[in-house]
């Protein structure tokens, strides 16, 4: 800076300083190089080849499901595996000579432990392109005898390591298999929290199991754990922890606690009895779900971690369908249970009373049409509260006419069907009130009387769900309160914040005067109790149930295949328990389905309130369904 | 015409052509150490082409630069106000419309390319405080003019803060201190203002915090700063990378040999990005590692010395400015890749892979050159 600045802006010795500072701050860097690399070089070419960095899992927890009363439904265990750190097994050179490396000791440790080879080189090699950071994991669930065996050797093999996996099993097996559902591990592409993002694969941790079907795919956002993990250096070959550099805590899932009564649920399922059907169980004071069984079920522990071929494959093509819920996503015609709507709509309307008698010659004369009652020779003149008692069509066809079909198909809605429950669990259907605009669409065709009458009996296109029935049966037994189905009763994150999840009513209940279903009730609580009644087989001793039975014929006219229902609430007088049991191809409401529900709900008064009710015998199996050529009447 | 001719010839030879041999050896070494970091995860169809995409951004940013330093930068100082505007624009969308990627929101989607108007919104910075500084309306060593200054840095650092890129945000404070410094702030106002910044943040981020914090608060604050942060993925990358590039010694594994590197333990997405100055210490050792420093610093001196000729006071803060974003880039990346500061992140200047910042430093390139062809003559 020999001369003068023409531009006197221009601070010359504060750009100098500048310079010197910035060129101060690489030599530094240099300087710090020059320690990494030449003063200390051959200590990390040293360390390169004796000391590594773990990425040790931690694992998170997922949230344990239980029952109403503490009784574990899902739940986790410890699975012992045997993971391979691959840093400590890399070579100089080609990654191949890495991946080599990696085989032999698999091999060496397949032979110690006595294990088939569970990897290939391909699996060594995509691990460590894709998430070298992560443990390899080779072994999962080994027995204590592997275990031993590799304790034994561990010394033998440098890089290998004996890590715990939390395993999700489901203690009571089968039992609430369609509500329960089951876990997977997370689809490999989409991790927690990571978008689309492709090069997320390359994170540090794996997915976590996901809930794939029922309450654990539902609340999963509730159930989810999220594994945390920890760096540590490694120094010698035992795996002397040296020193943990940076931690990242799992955070476990929340525990869910289920409305449900293991006990009630075990009684319904036995109460199927190898049959195809289902059972919902409601508590009608709050809407609960003790127990919701479909039958045939499958073993959940068969899905975890991924369901073998061979098994899906069996389920999948199992014409019984195991894996369908029928509970809450099967569709059947209601038949005489969806009576006492009829009665309730045509008593709202006025159309019908209490006392109102009509004559049952055996049919009812429709134009040319003939609509039977199940009883050939016919039940005589009889009242509101008998036809529901004796289960007469011809009364519900008189009814069901006066009233008209707006007011039953209203009352069918207000009672919740055709629409879903919203029960938390996939699949769920809405069944199908049927009505004008319905028939129209569909039909092509008009609303006819003929319809009203197949209607009135839940006969016709009218579809339910076993659930809706038990909430309809609940709404019957508590006088009008439709509940919302309530799965989960509780949710304790592991902090121990507890979330209780209140009883919520379904959006539109029904509205009835307390005479008209006190008489509807009555009639329910003769059908059982009298000796003449439809559902006589369900009467307990010492408990008075109210039920009203209903067998609906499905398929082609006179193939003879039936749904056999029985929907039931006991005590009568201050009900605890709402019952809707479905068998399908059944024989009767009254023969199937009556002797179920009394069987169930014994076990449930024994188990559950400690009544010494004397106990059932399994009801006999229902003949196999009689051939489409041997067409007989039934009764309704 | 002969005039035409006569001026288009003292574009081409009044150009920084020691600058242009020193940026094209910069871009050169980083196209071989990114084919060197990406050819395995490619090849096992595990990342996309880093090296391909990297020739067609330094191209783009080469005719950029090559504009840039055709046009009189007098241009840009004049319309540095709407340069700013637009980049808080920018930046204001990119939290609402932008792209995630790791958990942080900052790229922009332009007809499928991810772009990051923070890399514009440093330039702008830098063009915007070289006009405010070197205006002449304002007193250079008055208070006020410190805090005109801080102020506009204050907006973009905010901004780009939390989407979150802690390590962009950092760069600014730095590069805005060393331009009001070049401009004749007073040197009490700046000694402040460096004992309140770098007393605070810096003892609790450097490694001289950890004498007075543990391990875990340190990555507690930074984890604070930089939700998207992941204190297992930084720890991992900051030790793999020490070993990597403690075990390259003095000469080097030789190119494409690096075990680190070829065996992902320096994660393959990581590694052509922020993590290529460790791929080429391993496999180039000491010499290429110190040889890439010198490199660095002969262009600095250059930058510096277009300052120092410039033709006018905003010309040399332009130049200044690019300098101190290239300085604190490098110094930041690779004090980071060799254990000196915490990870956050940040590319080195023509070596990373990356496209909106490929752009934005030869932009700056070219701004240098734009004030070098109009520099004063004027002999030492």
């Amino acid at each position: 800076m020999a001369r003068a600045r023409p531009v006197p802006d221009v601070h010359v010795w504060r750009l100098l300083l500048t310079w010197l500072v910035m060129l101060a701050c690489f030599g530094g860097l240099t300087f710090r190089l020059w320690n990494l690399q030449v003063a200390q070089g051959t200590e990390y070419q040293r360390r390169l080849a004796k000391q590594s960095l773990r990425s040790v899992r931690l694992p998170g927890i997922r949230g344990r499901i239980f029952d109403r009363r503490g009784v574990p439904l899902a739940d986790n265990r410890p699975s012992y595996c045997v993971s391979l750190f691959l840093e400590e097994f890399r070579q100089a050179g080609p990654s191949q000579r890495t991946v080599d490396r990696v085989m032999e000791a698999l091999y060496r440790l397949a032979e110690t432990m006595d294990r088939p080879l569970p990897l290939g080189p391909q699996d060594v090699r995509l691990h460590l392109g894709r998430r070298t950071p992560l443990p390899l994991v080779a072994w999962r669930d080994l027995d204590a005898t592997a275990v031993a065996r590799f304790q034994e050797h561990a010394a033998e093999f440098p890089g290998a390591a004996l890590t715990v996996e939390p395993v999700r099993v489901y203690p009571q097996g089968n039992s609430a298999c369609h509500l329960l559902g089951y876990v997977g591990r997370a689809d490999e592409t989409k991790l927690p929290g990571a978008g689309d993002d492709p090069d997320e694969k390359f994170h540090y941790y794996l997915p976590e199991m996901a809930g794939k079907s029922g309450v654990e795919k539902r609340l999963d956002g509730v159930l989810r754990a999220f594994e945390g993990g920890k760096l540590q250096i490694q120094v010698d070959v035992a795996g002397f922890k040296f020193d943990e550099v940076s931690r990242r805590e799992p955070q476990p899932g929340s525990d869910v606690t289920l409305a449900l009564d293991a006990r009630i649920q075990r009684a319904a399922e036995d109460a199927l009895a190898g049959q195809r059907g289902a059972v919902v169980v409601v508590d009608p004071r709050t809407g609960d779900v003790l127990a919701l069984a479909s039958q045939p079920g499958y073993d959940p522990n068969d899905f975890v971690p991924s369901v073998p071929a061979a098994i899906w494959d069996a389920l999948r093509n199992d014409p019984a369908r195991p894996l369908y819920n029928r509970a809450s996503g099967g569709e059947y015609a209601p038949g005489s249970t969806f009576k006492p709507i009829t009665l309730l709509a045509a008593l709202q309307t006025g159309a019908v009373a209490a006392d109102t008698r009509y004559s049952c010659p055996g049919y009812f004369q429709l134009g040319s049409a003939r609509f039977r009652c199940w009883q050939h020779w016919g039940h005589g003149s009889i009242d509101l509260q008998s036809a529901i008692r004796y289960s007469c069509n011809v009364y519900l066809f008189h009814a069901a006419l006066a009233a008209g079909p707006e007011a039953v198909q209203a009352l069918a809605r207000a009672c919740g069907f055709g629409r879903e429950t919203g029960i938390s669990l996939d699949f769920e259907r809405p069944g199908l009130v049927p009505d004008n605009a319905w028939k129209r669409r569909e039909r092509r065709d008009s609303w006819r009387d003929g319809d009203t009458c197949n209607l009135s009996i839940g006969q016709g296109a009218l579809l339910v769900t076993p659930l809706q029935m038990a909430l309809y049966a609940a709404a019957l037994a508590n006088g009008g309160t439709l509940w919302k189905p309530r799965l989960a009763a509780r949710i304790v994150s592991a902090a121990g914040v507890t979330n209780e999840i209140p009883a919520e009513r379904a959006p539109a209940g029904p509205r009835w005067d307390a005479r008209h279903i006190a008489t509807v009730r009555a009639g329910m609580r003769d059908a059982v109790n009298e000796l003449d009644g439809s559902g006589k087989r369900a009467k307990l001793d010492g408990v008075v149930v109210a039920a009203k039975t209903g067998t609906a014929e499905y398929g082609v006219k006179g193939s003879g295949r039936k749904m056999t229902w029985m929907i039931a609430f006991a005590p009568y007088e201050e009900p605890r328990y709402a019952v809707a049991l479905l068998v399908e191809d059944g024989v009767s409401g009254g023969t199937t389905a009556a002797p179920r529900v009394k069987q169930l709900l014994t076990r449930t008064f024994n188990e559950v309130e400690g009544r010494g009710l004397p106990p059932v015998p399994a009801p006999d199996a229902p003949p196999p369904v009689p051939d489409a050529a041997a067409p007989e009447e039934e009764p309704a | 015409m002969k005039k035409r001719a006569q001026s288009l010839g003292r574009l081409i030879l009044a150009q920084d052509w020691l600058a242009v041999l020193l940026a094209a050896i910069l871009l050169g070494t980083g196209l071989s150490f990114i084919y060197s970091a990406s050819w395995r995860g490619e090849e096992m169809g595990i990342v996309g082409s880093w090296f391909r995409r990297q020739i067609w951004w330094a191209a783009l940013g080469t005719v950029l630069a090559t504009a840039l330093a055709a046009v009189d930068y007098r241009f840009w100082i004049r319309t540095a106000w709407w340069l700013y505007l637009a980049a808080l624009g920018l930046l204001a969308l990119v939290l609402v419309v932008g792209t995630k990627v790791y958990g942080a929101y900052r790229w922009l989607n332009v007809f499928g390319v991810l772009v990051q108007p923070s890399e514009f919104a440093k330039v702008a910075l830098v063009v915007l405080l070289a006009r405010v500084l070197g205006g002449g309306a304002l007193a250079p060593r008055s208070f006020g003019t410190l805090a005109v200054g801080l102020l506009l840095m204050a907006l973009p650092f905010l901004l780009i803060l939390v989407e979150p890129d802690l390590g962009t945000a950092m760069v600014l404070v730095p590069t805005t201190a060393i331009m009001l410094f070049a401009a004749g702030a007073a040197f009490r106002h700046l000694a402040g203002l460096a004992l309140l910044g770098v007393g605070g943040i810096g003892l609790a981020l450097s490694p001289l915090g950890h004498f007075l914090l543990s391990d875990y608060q340190h990555e507690r604050i930074l984890t604070f700063l930089d939700p998207s942060r992941d204190p297992l993925g930084s720890g991992w990358n900051a030790l793999q990378s020490a070993i990597a590039v403690g075990s390259g010694g003095f000469w080097g594994k030789g190119f494409l040999n690096g075990s680190q590197n070829v065996l992902g333990f320096l994660p393959r997405t990581v590694s052509p990005t922020d993590f290529i100055f460790p791929v080429l210490a391993e496999e180039k050792g000491f010499i290429g590692a110190s040889a890439l420093l010198l490199v660095f610093a002969f262009l600095l001196t250059r930058y510096l010395r277009t300052a120092w000729t410039a033709g006018d006071p905003a010309g040399s803060l332009l130049a200044t400015g690019i300098a101190g974003l290239l300085f604190c880039h490098v110094f930041v990346n690779v004090g980071m890749t060799i254990g000196l500061l915490p990870i956050t992140g940040l590319p080195l200047p023509f070596v990373s892979s990356g496209g909106s910042f490929m752009v934005s430093t030869l932009a700056g390139f070219g701004l240098v050159q734009s004030v070098h062809v109009r520099r004063m003559r004027r002999e030492v």
